[in-house]
């Protein structure tokens, strides 16, 4: 069977999202509309059938539009990929959303671009234009024009990704597919690199990637599941974090915002992504992903019922590692 | 263009000239150049010429950071004794852009103007002398001609190089920079070379090519005049944008602590029972936090006011109090926005005179 | 652990330049308290009385009927606080400050002797050379009263009074116990140069006064609008029906004053937060007129 392409996953997402409207089942579509960068989309939030047209779908569709729900009214749709039906998840057994008011269209999705890998290849060079054809990605500037296998581009998760096709949606556009298994990387095999090293390696290695942190908090804003009203940077009775750009309250901010998301990231990896300074923030909680996989059996965003192991008490939670 | 500016003579400054002087000004004085940290590149002192990198579009963070810190001790306290915290030596800011240049001269509006001044930013202003480089390839997100300045704009430099090829054309454009060449790379310097007028023919070709790139496909095709933006601006307080913007963006602080301009801040205290400090620390309006009343009352209470304020400030409230836009055109927030709201597209749709039915795209509102 | 990208001091702490001292506006003032009155039966509301350290620093700080002060104490923070006595009391300078937050909270653990910092004055003030000649029409609802108590009290000085016209003064609290000022209250009730309705939202059995509403009771007064001038402050509810009463009396956008509040950390038109549009409450209020405020974005 011939594998559907983008372009018409595209158009069958601008179809529905426009008999969802004309329809009036929903007030508004939130999805992706072109950038005004090369390979960027932005949210794009649509209330009129006409404007359906506007929806994309590609690789540069990187943002998890979960985080928009919570301030919803009404009837929302919302585009998902399979990383943003976890959070949606997680979101539902946090009992933040209302089942009811929500209409999933679900994507199957073969991956984002990473656009600093795209920097890093084009080393000094300024992107000018960039097209999606097919398996490659066709660059250009200034006199030059190259192309890449969209494969070697992709946001390092995607290529470990088992939730291609979303385990949670209203409709489906595109045709299911299955979770990578091709062993492009062994499954937390970053985190191993990790786990290698003493402790105090470790603290200097998060201490230096950490160090350009700007607290602009792009990381805890892109997040769907960091929605506290009062974020605890922000307390002052107690103050439990320094707002200094110093290594004590930059790792402070950024070990407690992991832990606060253990158990319930759904490693979608907005986080790293929205970061304007490049912080690769995604090795903190993919550790902390893997530590309550490995002791409670639990992944995040599987079951809308579910609820987070550091969330709930059983007599038989195991506490070896409590000393 | 004259052979020189008034302020001094102008001089050529080999390739190794320059790593030379920058190894001699290592030596004294503490050099901010442009570092490759990591997946950044950022004004950072450097130990060895090497470190610095001079052919770049842009450093991700504004030079601004070495004049007004993100964080910075405005005292220190010990029981009732307190205590300012000494400053350090002289420094220079090598090889920034004139955008992040003119932001100073902004910046000078807040910072020295009544009814105080401020001693920390003075003091850092004084002794921090400015080495500037023309942008010869400016960058398709930079628009610093839209907004009064150019790739080749001198102002609010000490020293302006231009990178001809083979040499750099160092000129001085005030009199401190007149006594930094004279010292640095005066005509005993192994470095020193007289700029001859074909110098200056090169230099003004590269400058032409510099301005007509950024004409090629510019957003904001015409240069903003702050009075008439301010004016325009002003009946745009209800449009209909602002509402689409507060839906749309994250309410971080990406775009303000990336702006050469942003200048806001807090001051917070910390104790460590009878001692500590009191500090200064970068702020950002797009954070709820930074209006709400200890009575929970928000002026702004959504991004909708937030982004608005933004925009304001920057474009309207700014040039009221001091006749000039507080934006530099870099490209740093249409660059680093997470969602990518683009600014250039913003104030075309509000400065348009097609009314608030027409809008483009990335305001996000579609129908 | 400090990293030395935080300051531009790499090696301690050198000598403090003198003029630095003079002339940086971050600085306090060290004041002692001298006494502390509890104003209300919440508790929530105290008056601290300060004495500044020494003679320069109590000379320097010569303010105005309306501007306020920073009021800093080391390692918690500092609060921007209305200036409660008159310029004319020349011994100390008093703050009326409610516990409501980090700095206040720790304000209210002081007690008399403990030494905390001033910063200012800083703002506007209320439009003295406007006030002058004409009648005065203040009022106030809550805790909002304390700079008009300057202004109030600085009017009835025997050196002032016969500048001004009528003072006519409305002033409202929830209920008896929350009333503040109560001595100054008394004192004015007996003078026949300022006319004086203090009311109270809910009265209780001892209560013999007015009761009512602010607005209501206005309404009630009506001064007359002639030759005056009205200052305004309290809650946003209390100034939005104290505004259509004013009009009706014949009160222009020009001849009312408001005192804002805003969260402030600078005080002195730096540190951005305090805008609404172009103007800052620190420093181009916070004293504005109705007038004014119209012309101003509705951010505050």
């Amino acid at each position: 069977m011939r594998m559907e392409t983008v372009a018409e996953v595209e158009t069958k997402l601008r179809e529905l999202a426009g008999v969802l409207l004309a329809e009036g089942k929903v007030d508004v579509v939130i999805g992706y509309e072109r950038g005004t960068l090369p390979l960027r989309t932005t949210p794009c939030f649509i209330r009129e059938a006409e404007a359906a047209g506007k929806l994309v779908w590609d690789a540069t569709c990187e943002h998890n539009l979960a985080r928009y729900l919570r301030s919803q009214r009404g009837r929302v749709a919302i585009v998902a990929k399979g990383c943003d039906a976890r959070a949606i998840t997680v979101l539902l057994s946090e009992r933040q959303l209302a089942r009811d008011q929500l209409f999933i269209i679900g994507v199957a999705c073969q991956g984002v671009v990473d656009r600093r890998k795209v920097q890093a290849y084009l080393a000094d060079r300024e992107l000018q234009q960039a097209t999606l054809a097919g398996a490659q990605v066709v660059f250009g500037g200034e006199g030059w024009q190259e192309s890449l296998p969209l494969k070697e581009l992709l946001w390092d998760g995607c290529l470990t990704c088992r939730q291609h096709t979303p385990l949670l949606y209203d409709a489906l556009i595109g045709e299911p597919l299955a979770g990578d298994s091709e062993g492009a990387l062994e499954e937390y095999a970053d985190v191993a690199a990790l786990e290698a090293m003493t402790a105090d390696e470790r603290w200097a290695h998060f201490s230096s990637e950490l160090s350009r942190c700007l607290r602009c908090y792009a990381c805890r804003q892109a997040c769907p599941l960091c929605y506290c009203p009062e974020c605890f940077v922000d307390q002052t009775q107690p103050a439990w974090c320094g707002k200094t750009d110093e290594t004590t309250d930059l790792i402070t901010f950024h070990i407690v915002r992991a832990l606060h998301s253990a158990g319930r990231c759904a490693d979608c990896g907005a986080c790293s992504r929205a970061c304007p300074v490049g912080i690769d923030l995604r090795s903190l909680n993919r550790k902390l992903i893997k530590d309550i996989k490995q002791w409670y059996g639990y992944e995040a965003g599987l079951d809308p019922d579910a609820l987070a192991p550091l969330a709930t008490f059983r007599p038989d939670d195991p506490q070896e590692f409590i000393e | 263009m004259m052979a020189g500016t008034d302020a001094g003579t102008a001089r050529l400054i080999s390739k190794n000239g320059i790593t030379a002087l920058l190894e001699a000004l290592i030596g004294e004085w503490e050099v901010l150049a442009p570092v490759q940290l990591r997946e950044e590149l950022a004004f950072e002192p450097i130990t060895h010429a090497s470190q610095a990198v001079l052919d770049f579009s842009n450093t991700t963070r504004p030079s601004k950071n070495a004049i007004f810190p993100p964080c910075e001790v405005l005292f220190r306290y010990d029981g009732q004794e307190v205590h300012e915290p000494a400053f350090g030596r002289e420094r220079v800011v090598f090889a920034m852009r004139p955008c992040d240049a003119r932001s100073f001269l902004l910046l000078d509006n807040v910072f020295s103007g009544p009814p105080s001044q401020d001693p920390y930013y003075a003091w850092r202003r004084e002794h921090t002398y400015l080495v500037g480089l023309a942008c010869n390839h400016p960058s398709s997100t930079c628009f610093c001609s839209a907004v009064g300045g150019g790739p080749f704009d001198m102002r609010g430099l000490d020293v302006f190089l231009t990178d001809l090829g083979e040499a750099y054309l160092a000129e001085p454009v005030n009199a401190r920079g007149a006594a930094f060449l004279e010292r640095w790379a005066g005509a005993d310097s192994g470095w020193y070379q007289e700029a001859d007028p074909s110098a200056f023919q090169r230099k003004q070709e590269l400058a032409r090519q510099a301005e007509r790139k950024l004409q090629i496909g510019a957003v904001l095709a015409n240069p903003l005049v702050p009075s008439q933006t301010q004016e325009r601006l002003e009946s745009q307080y209800e449009h209909q944008l602002w509402e689409a913007l507060g839906q749309k963006c994250l309410g971080c602080g990406a775009c303000t602590y990336l702006c050469p301009t942003c200048h806001c801040f807090d001051i917070l205290d910390e104790a460590d029972d009878g001692s500590g400090r009191r500090l200064r620390l970068w702020d950002c309006c797009q954070f709820p936090l930074f209006t709400l009343h200890t009575s929970g009352h928000n002026p702004r209470p959504s991004g909708k006011e937030r982004i608005r304020q933004r925009i304001m400030h920057k474009f309207r409230y700014f040039v009221a109090n001091y006749g000039e836009i507080a934006c530099v055109g870099c490209g740093r927030c249409v660059r680093s926005c997470p969602v990518n709201i683009d600014l250039r597209y913003v104030l075309s749709d509000l400065l348009s005179d097609q009314g608030q039915a027409e809008m483009t795209m990335n305001t996000g509102q579609c129908g | 652990m400090e990293n030395t990208r935080l300051t531009g001091s790499p090696a301690g702490i050198a000598a403090v330049r003198s003029e630095k001292d003079v002339r940086n506006p971050y600085r306090p003032s060290p004041a002692v308290i001298r006494a502390i009155t509890v104003e209300n039966e919440a508790r929530d509301i105290k008056t601290f009385q300060l004495a500044f350290g020494d003679e320069a620093a109590r000379q320097a700080f010569q303010f105005r009927c309306g501007q306020f002060a920073e009021l800093s104490l080391w390692g918690v923070g500092e609060c921007p606080i209305g200036i409660a006595s008159s310029p004319l009391e020349k011994d100390y300078v008093e703050f009326t400050v409610k516990r409501m937050g980090l700095v206040t909270s720790a304000l209210h653990d002081c007690e008399v002797g403990d030494v905390i910092g001033v910063r200012g004055p800083y703002g506007n003030g209320f439009p003295m050379s406007a006030l002058e000649g004409g009648r005065v029409v203040i009022v106030a609802g809550g805790f909002a009263f304390t700079t008009l108590r300057s202004l109030t009290r600085y009017i009835l000085h025997p050196q002032n009074r016969d500048r001004f016209g009528e003072l006519v003064v409305v002033y409202g609290a929830r209920n008896p116990g929350e009333l503040i000022y109560k001595q100054d209250l008394q004192e004015w009730s007996r003078r026949d140069d300022i006319s004086l309705h203090v009311t109270v939202d809910g009265g209780d059995a001892g209560w013999t006064g007015l009761v009512g509403f602010v607005p209501d009771i206005l309404k009630r007064v009506a001064p007359s609008s002639e030759n005056a001038i009205a200052v305004v402050c309290g809650p946003p509810v209390m100034i939005r029906f104290c505004l259509p009463v004013l009009s009706d009396l014949g009160f222009t956008p020009e001849r009312i004053y408001n005192s804002l509040e805003m969260r402030m950390k600078c005080g002195i038109g730096k540190c951005g937060r305090c805008n609404i549009g172009d103007k800052y409450v620190c420093r181009d209020g916070p004293v504005f007129s109705l007038a004014e405020l119209q012309r101003l974005p509705k951010e505050y």
